[in-house]
């Protein structure tokens, strides 16, 4: 490490900085077929940082994220379609107001009881839209729906990374470096005593879970323009949820850098097997392997063997998932 | 004392007929009391008596069954705990509720998130240096000892600015040292105009400390007065000191 500067400040800001000319040049470096590779690690990087807002800073379990990306992808393909024909850009907006406006639906009344209510209600929730959007016409049923054609991988690979580049910054800025983020994780740590510091938990909580449905939605919008056809699971299925929580928890839950660390890691390794073993249910049992490890060995994931303090965060989540100690609703 | 008349006139906050019931348990049955502006109010009474359990009502975190919660003039009762702490009502917990996995520091600013925030990194500072926890300022909260742990709850209060704060035992079990920085900072902030309601078992501190005593047995206020009416009250005495703690 002499080569990078000892004050971990400026350490990290050398590193990131490196990584971000890196995975800039990228796109000229390697072939196609690697490129998509790095835009599917840096989706999934994206994805799994959305997660840990809520169920990193805020403790609360969503089991079912993917209705969000979900929404996205099928409201950008649905108004990029007859009658609509709307360019990309313009869609993406409308699916984040969308996927704003169910967060709101769901979370508010689920959000005031214990962390299994609303892990419960967001799982029913990505349930109720796979058989929705299998069922419906305008969704183009069971068959799924496409897109026009854009093959143009360098576009898709920057429009992840830009969005991923946004999703951390705003992780950071937000959870790490504001006001907001000291009300987040006080009532992740202590609900009631939030509360007695005058912090609305209702509210604040339901702005992290809309701001991580929304950026959830981001994704899924440009995961359907790439992919150019999405069925209802492809884009809602449980497996897309899992895997953003696995992730997380590998990385570590509730640091900045345990979802890239595991998002990155996992997506890969899911790649190399799928290279070397074909479509197996191989990853599956990989998956799950890694849930009981982390679990076990490393409940401050990757992130926490690198961290100066000790980070309970796993402990929090499962207080308010079941318990009805300190942590949990008063 | 004094305290008695200001707080007839126009009391910081007033306790009128409160009642809550946990199933057969009659935890709040029927208080009544005052705390005066810029008076320092000791609650005492046998453990299990109902003391917390009227900070909980006090603060909206538990929802009284009938009764009325009066704070700074406005009526309190049934409003949600966040709204009560914006008006200027601070409490700590009998039993640390710290955000563990933050910070000292972080604990201190989350205190001041909502709210106040002008200034709040520069008043984290002072508060550290006033509770001498400067040197814990960057460990997590759950890796403190206990004391300092009620050092913390306690500052946390302080940083909220309030006009009234409910001290919940917070001096029980730690080191005298510990206990002297809080009695100094009570002292400091009541001179900046606070009021305190304070509950409490070492009766030196509460003679020390507390302009006037209110006594509680069995849900209810039993009497109030100050130390030494309530000393000469042997009845009290026996209430209070008469059974097992
Ligand atoms: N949330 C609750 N549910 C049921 N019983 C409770 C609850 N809170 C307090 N109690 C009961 O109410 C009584 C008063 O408790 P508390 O207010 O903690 O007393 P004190 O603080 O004076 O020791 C006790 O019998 C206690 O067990
Ligand atoms: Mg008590």
């Amino acid at each position: 490490m002499a080569l990078l500067p000892t004050n971990p400040q400026w350490r990290g800001l050398v590193l990131l900085a490196i990584i971000i000319v890196v995975l800039g040049v990228l796109p000229w470096t390697v072939n196609n077929y690697w490129l998509r590779i790095a835009t599917g690690a840096l989706m999934w990087a994206g994805l799994a940082c959305s997660w840990n807002m809520l169920g990193g800073y805020a403790g609360y379990i969503n089991f079912g994220q993917s209705a969000f990306f979900g929404l996205g992808a099928y409201v950008t393909a649905f108004l990029m379609g007859d009658p609509f024909g709307l360019p990309f850009s313009a869609t993406i907006p409308a699916g984040m107001v969308v996927t704003a406006l169910f967060a709101v639906i769901i979370g508010a009344p689920t959000l005031r009881l214990r962390g299994a209510y609303f892990a419960i209600a967001t799982w029913a929730f990505a349930e109720v839209l796979i058989q929705f959007a299998s069922a419906m016409d305008f969704t183009g049923g069971i068959g799924g729906i496409g897109l026009p054609p854009y093959l143009n991988e360098r576009f898709f690979y920057f429009a992840m990374f830009g969005t991923a580049a946004l999703a951390y910054f705003l992780t950071w800025a937000l959870f790490e470096r504001s006001r907001f983020g000291l009300k987040v994780k006080a009532l992740r740590d202590h609900e009631p005593a939030a509360e007695a510091m005058g912090i609305n938990t209702a509210l604040v909580k339901l702005q992290t879970f809309v701001l991580s449905a929304v950026t959830a939605s981001v994704f899924g919008a440009i995961f359907a323009y790439w992919v150019t056809f999405i069925n209802p699971k492809s884009v809602f299925g449980g497996d897309i949820t899992d895997q953003m929580v696995v992730m997380v928890l590998l990385g570590g839950l509730g640091t900045l850098w345990g979802p890239a660390i595991g998002g990155v890691g996992l997506f890969v390794v899911n790649r190399l097997i799928w290279m070397y073993w074909g479509d197996t249910a191989f990853y599956i049992a990989i998956l799950g392997t890694a849930i009981v490890l982390v679990v076990l060995f490393l409940p401050n994931g990757i992130a926490g063997l690198f961290a100066r303090r000790k980070n309970d965060a796993l402990d929090k989540v499962m207080d308010k998932l079941v318990g009805t100690g300190a942590g949990g609703h008063p | 004392m004094n305290g008695g008349m200001q707080s007839a006139a126009d009391p910081i906050l007033s306790v009128r007929g409160l009642f809550k019931h946990f199933g057969g348990i009659k935890a709040a049955n029927g208080v009544e009391l005052a705390v005066g502006r810029h008076e320092i109010a000791g609650l005492i009474g046998p453990n299990g008596c109902g003391k917390s359990t009227l900070f909980s009502l006090v603060s909206g975190m538990v929802m009284p069954d009938k009764g009325e919660i009066r704070f700074d003039g406005r009526a309190v009762a049934g409003m949600s705990a966040h709204r009560i702490a914006r008006l200027g009502l601070a409490r700590t917990f009998q039993i640390p509720a710290l955000f563990d996995n933050m910070t000292v520091t972080d604990n201190l600013l989350a205190a001041a998130a909502e709210g106040h925030w002008q200034g709040a990194y520069e008043r984290a500072a002072e508060t550290l240096s006033l509770l001498k926890l400067d040197h814990v300022a960057d460990n997590r909260a759950s890796d403190l000892s206990g004391g300092q742990q009620k050092l913390l709850e306690f500052g946390r209060a302080v940083m909220r600015q309030a006009s009234l704060i409910l001290l919940d035992e917070v001096t029980a079990g730690v080191h005298p040292n510990i206990r002297k920085i809080i009695l100094e900072a009570i002292a400091r902030l009541r001179e900046q105009g606070v009021s305190f309601l304070v509950i409490e078992h070492d009766m030196e501190m509460v003679r020390n400390v507390c302009d006037r005593i209110i006594v509680m047995d069995s849900g209810r206020v039993v009497t109030s007065g100050s130390f030494e009416d309530i000393v000469r009250n042997s009845e009290v005495m026996q209430t209070y000191l008469g059974r097992p703690q």
